[in-house]
């Protein structure tokens, strides 16, 4: 197996793409779902078919149980499970080759270490396997192939990010809390949860337990079955009144842009967020912010920036002091040790000014650098 | 019954509702796509009640049209004669009842194949490969629209424009709703175009994938159903 190695904006991603070019056709699994999955297939199972190769000779890779998925719409699975949906795809094909785009990084580390063994034993089927990944530092058995150039371009630094005054606490009380997805199993059964701001929360569990949809109900992106949250006290019911406590950071950033550049963004979150009379810094200060976070111009389209830039970007309201809870979804996703550390620091910064964290990352040393209460999902519980 | 004779029945009904003169010729052909659904052996009753939802908006507008304010049928209109409500009347039912009769034998046929895949279903048709392939880059758009709604309401929900249920907020921002998805959908196929389907020449593994489904173009069951379809066509036309 090969191993990539190098920093953000060293050029990994293109030396990858480069030597899966010279194999083609090789089989790709890119850092987000839109080059994990094929997008030819309505079903799970038309995902599997598509690549299945008519005599398949190699031992398949099947962490989960495909076939309780297989009439689910493969862009509904969690970002672990389409990721392990892309894995197994391959195993089941004839591809000699495949190359894995930090993707590896969404995984629970159960699910992490199997897919890295399997593609390590791989090798011994004559599979050509390239890997990058900002958790393995040099792995034992693998070729490493250092990429060195450097780009200033959109470096960030954060040590100056999540300086804000005190924030009035505000807490969160969730009861009774059920859900399921239409059609699918039960993630959350009569679930609660009690959360302090000034404290960070982790949330842990496996692939698909439900660690994003428990911060999707909180900002209502989604409406529970049955169940309440109190903010504060009173009631709260994001999913008809609208989202006013929480920065929501999406695993993938692009799920989260409200515009084609990031002054459109400003602009419409602004507006709305005045009229319900939020206090929203002024543009200077929220350009400067997002200059630290590596992107200098407000004009600048956000669908242009490489997607480790992005995934920084997508900070900005959460590092702004606008909300009072911040949620951040695999927010490690693609980035460097170095950025991962600064990160670390700044979400330990807004905790201890009274802010409300909740985030959601199966990386270990991350999370160890942050004073944090873990809350583990499973068994359609919180606990 | 093959995916082929399925298309074919329900093509032939079509053609056989739209050509049928009264409302007693559309009675015979609902009562053969009745059949039709009832031997898929599922149950029926939510092609049923799928159709009357299609339908139920045109029975309210045209009934408002031309029983109410017109009172009226077209061909009165057209002959210059005083014309009544009852002629206005039979005119929206035959209209109503053909619609309804697409509807619902468009849901019979996915009702046969309730178990299979787009994949299985698209492979086993007999059609050359283009068409084929275009049938499922066509489902594929559709997949990534709805990929990009949920992905854009997401988005402007986690940020406050919109709400989930519904709200003077979504009528003011449903615009940026639209233009957000639209964005969505142009990056989501930008990102497969250029990465994922080149390297892997997924379209190529797409065509073997479909050709590999092939089956009988037609079955005895299909001629049978074939021909149920054609008798009530011609009676429709009597």
């Amino acid at each position: 197996m090969e191993f990539i190695a190098g920093t953000n904006f060293s050029g990994r991603s293109a030396a990858l793409m480069a030597r899966l070019r010279k194999q083609a056709p090789a089989f790709f699994i890119g850092p987000h779902a839109e080059a994990a999955l094929s997008g030819l297939s309505s079903t799970v199972a038309d995902e599997i078919e598509i690549y299945r190769a008519p005599k398949p000779d190699r031992e398949a890779f099947a962490p989960l149980d495909f076939a309780a998925y297989a009439e689910r719409r493969p862009p509904t699975l969690s970002g672990g499970e389409q990721v392990l949906l892309a894995v197994h795809c391959f195993s089941l094909s004839d591809y000699a080759a495949i190359g894995i785009d930090t993707a590896l990084e969404q995984l629970d580390p159960d699910n992490r270490h199997r897919a890295i063994s399997y593609l390590t034993h791989a090798e011994s089927q004559g599979i050509s396997a390239t890997l990058a990944d900002n958790r393995l530092d040099r792995p034992p058995g693998m070729t490493v192939h250092e990429v060195t150039s450097t780009s200033a371009e959109f470096a960030c630094d954060l040590t100056a990010a999540a300086l804000l005054p005190a924030c009035q606490p505000m807490a969160i009380k969730v009861q009774g809390l059920s859900f399921r997805y239409p059609g699918g199993r039960d993630i959350f059964r009569n679930a609660g949860v009690k959360l302090e701001s000034g404290h960070a929360y982790r949330l842990i569990g496996v692939n698909g337990a439900g660690k994003t949809t428990f911060c999707k109900l909180l900002a209502g992106v989604l409406a529970a079955d049955a169940g309440a949250i109190e903010l504060d006290g009173k009631p709260y019911a994001p999913w008809r009144t609208g989202n006013r406590a929480f920065a929501f950071a999406t695993q993938n950033p692009d799920h989260q842009w409200c515009g084609a550049t990031l002054g459109e963004d400003v602009t419409r979150r602004r507006g709305v967020l005045e009229r319900q009379g939020i206090k929203v810094p002024p543009d200077e200060t929220l350009a400067a912010l997002a200059a630290r976070l590596g992107v200098r111009s407000m004009e600048q389209h956000l669908y242009e920036l490489p997607l480790v830039a992005r995934k920084r970007l997508s900070w900005l309201w959460a590092f702004s002091g606008v909300m009072p809870w911040i949620m951040l979804d695999e927010p490690t996703l693609g980035q460097d040790r170095t950025t991962r550390d600064a990160l670390a620091d700044a979400i330990a910064r807004l905790s201890g000014s009274g802010y409300g964290v909740v985030f959601i990352t199966h990386d270990d040393d991350f999370a160890a650098r942050i004073a944090h209460r873990p809350l583990r999902i499973s068994d359609r519980l919180i606990s | 019954m093959t995916p082929n004779g399925a298309v074919a029945f329900a093509l032939l009904v079509i053609v056989s509702a739209l050509l049928a003169r009264d409302p007693v010729g559309l009675l015979v052909i609902l009562t053969a796509t009745s059949c039709f659904a009832l031997a898929s052996r599922r149950p029926v009753w939510s092609a049923l009640v799928w159709s009357c939802g299609i339908v139920l908006p045109l029975v309210l507008f045209m009934t408002l049209v031309w029983i109410i304010i017109v009172g009226r049928a077209p061909h009165e209109i057209a002959a210059n004669v005083e014309g009544s409500r009852s002629a206005a009347s039979f005119y929206v039912t035959i209209i109503c009842l053909r619609l309804f009769i697409i509807a619902f034998t468009v849901q019979a046929t996915f009702l046969h194949f309730a178990g299979w895949t787009p994949l299985r279903f698209i492979g086993a048709l007999a059609l050359p490969r283009v068409a084929k392939k275009l049938l499922v880059l066509t489902l594929s758009l559709i997949d990534t629209i709805l990929q990009a709604v949920d992905r854009a309401r997401t988005a402007l929900i986690g940020a406050g424009l919109i709400t989930r249920q519904r709200s003077w907020r979504n009528l003011r921002h449903g615009w940026i709703l639209v233009q957000t998805v639209w964005l969505t959908v142009i990056t989501i196929v930008l990102g497969r175009t250029r990465d994922k389907w080149p390297v892997e020449d997924t379209l190529a593994r797409l065509e073997g994938s479909l050709a590999a489904r092939a089956t009988a173009r037609l079955s005895a069951t299909d001629f049978g159903w074939m021909a149920l379809a054609i008798a009530t066509g011609v009676a429709g036309l009597r």
